[in-house]
């Protein structure tokens, strides 16, 4: 696969870098299209979230960026998405390499049923870690450090996972997430199953995270993407159901004076 | 039961007609503000022309009412921005309309000073009032009414027309300033009244500049766009 920078020298120096270009990209189930002729791009470092009305196809496009609607027979894709301007969906991809690079954070936390220490280091093994223990040790640390959850569990790693709260559980599975190194993080409604602070935490863990990964997220609460986001698109849906594209800029332009008309009912309550 | 009835029901039950409903209590409200300081300004005007110094005592007694309602339209405000949440046009609109009621309340101020300078015109021997003075007091109403309404409507053209005629009023006031330049010279003894009419016509001045602020918070609602419409 092509070449990334991954040390966070490389990543600092290259801000605003082009991660995703999506060329006319349609995601269709079987004869059903889901999400229409989708042209924008995501770029390095940054928090870009999506957002749109119930069915607009928002988790469909997110799903398409680590191929993950592979696993949907009917699922198929038309366009391109460039990944550092590599077709993700040519002939050559290993689908198992893009989610290792590209990975996922779910609505619900779905820890595996083991230790909150074997939740993290699963991912690294499975991928052929190669270190001994102790740099096992240390990775997880890394991991639950960079997901600010290592003061809360450092103590009772050999725990079952599914102990934790909500929210820890959430954290979890972000650390379980960029404990195979990653480089973008796609978060489908990742806190929609949890409270108020844990929910603030999450966000502000992203802020954190974007000095090391880019992150796309689909959420359904406008405030969020107006909080946490650096840039947002939005999705509704035309006449055949698909859903498209209307709007992407600045955060801070969509939520002040965004350009279209349905985008300003949308995000103000007005739709429908 | 098909029809109207049904149509009723879809109309009060938009996503946002609480929002909607607590926003038309806050325009109203900047409207109503912006009617009592017209209401004030024209007494001010009308106190100093006819040298009426109870009718000036009132302007200066209903200034309360100004300020209060100028305070009550900030905590509507206030707590409609944190409950409810607001973006785009409608944030824009609440921070347009708390804006537009300080500036209200300080135009309600600048009617206080000229009712005090008509009152201590009131107490000087008689002498003419400058011409421009009331015209500048008709067009400030006439500027100050164009502006609600531009707010009102969220006219772009009416609060750029608004702006635009600025620069009469201040053309106004450079007249006024030549005439009481030159009455202070020909007149020593009416050096205070040219200088109260100076100061009043001075204030006034200052109001078209507040209309105009207002009109460029107008156009900032409309368009999203920050512009200086009285360079």
């Amino acid at each position: 696969m092509v070449q990334v920078a991954t040390t966070e020298r490389e990543r600092a120096e290259a801000p605003g870098e082009v991660v995703f270009d999506l060329q006319e990209l349609s995601c269709f189930y079987g004869s059903f299209r889901a999400v229409r002729e989708i042209s924008i791009q995501i770029r390095r470092n940054e928090i870009t979230a999506l957002i749109g009305p119930s069915g607009c196809g928002k988790s469909t496009l997110l799903r398409s960026f680590n191929r993950m609607n592979d696993l949907i027979d009917s699922a198929r894709v038309t366009g391109r998405i460039l990944y550092h301007g590599v077709d993700l969906y040519g002939p050559a991809i290993d689908p198992v390499e893009v989610r290792r690079r590209i990975g996922m954070v779910f609505q619900k936390p779905n820890p595996f049923p083991k230790s909150i220490y074997d939740n993290v280091a699963f991912g690294p093994k499975v991928a052929g870690f190669r270190g001994n223990r102790s740099e096992l040790d240390d990775l997880v640390e890394a991991s639950l450090r960079r997901a600010a959850l290592w003061d809360e569990v450092k103590d009772k790693l050999d725990q079952m996972a599914t102990a934790l709260s909500g929210g820890q559980q959430q954290r979890l599975c972000i650390a379980r997430a960029i404990a195979v190194e990653p480089e973008v993080i796609l978060m489908d409604e990742p806190c929609s199953a949890l409270d108020p602070v844990a929910t603030l935490k999450i966000e502000e863990l992203m802020r954190e995270l974007t000095e090391n990964y880019t992150i796309v997220i689909v959420t359904h609460n406008m405030q969020q993407a107006a909080r946490a986001s650096d840039v947002t698109a939005f999705l509704t849906m035309g006449d055949d159901r698909a859903g498209y594209l209307v709007e992407m800029n600045a955060t801070e332009e969509i939520f002040t004076r965004p350009a279209n008309r349905l985008t300003e009912d949308y995000i103000t309550g007005r739709f429908g | 039961m098909d029809g109207p009835a049904d149509e009723r029901e879809a109309e009060r039950l938009t996503p946002r007609a609480t929002f909607d409903r607590a926003l038309d209590r806050v325009k109203d409200d900047v409207l109503r503000l912006g009617a009592l300081v017209e209401e004030s300004l024209e007494r001010s005007g009308r106190a100093l022309l006819e040298r009426d110094a109870d009718l000036a005592d009132r302007v200066r007694w209903e200034d309360a009412a100004v300020n209060d309602l100028q305070r009550e339209i900030n905590t509507e405000i206030t707590a409609l921005i944190a409950t409810q949440a607001p973006v785009a046009r409608d944030v824009r609109e609440l921070l347009a309309l708390y804006h537009a009621s300080a500036e209200l309340e300080r135009m309600g101020d600048y009617a206080v000073n000229i009712a005090k300078l008509a009152q201590q015109l009131a107490a000087e021997p008689e002498t003419p009032i400058f011409p421009q003075i009331p015209q500048m007091e008709r067009i400030c109403r006439e500027q100050l009414h164009a502006a609600m309404r531009a707010l009102v409507d969220i006219s772009e053209d009416g609060a750029r027309a608004v702006c635009q005629r600025d620069d009469e009023i201040d053309h106004l006031y450079n007249s006024v300033y030549e005439d009481a330049m030159a009455m202070m010279g020909a007149a020593p003894e009416r050096v205070r009244q040219a200088t109260h009419m100076l100061f009043a016509a001075h204030h006034l001045e200052r109001l078209g500049d507040r209309v105009t602020n207002i009109g460029e918070d107008v156009v900032y609602l409309a368009t999203g766009q920050v512009e200086d419409l009285n360079p």
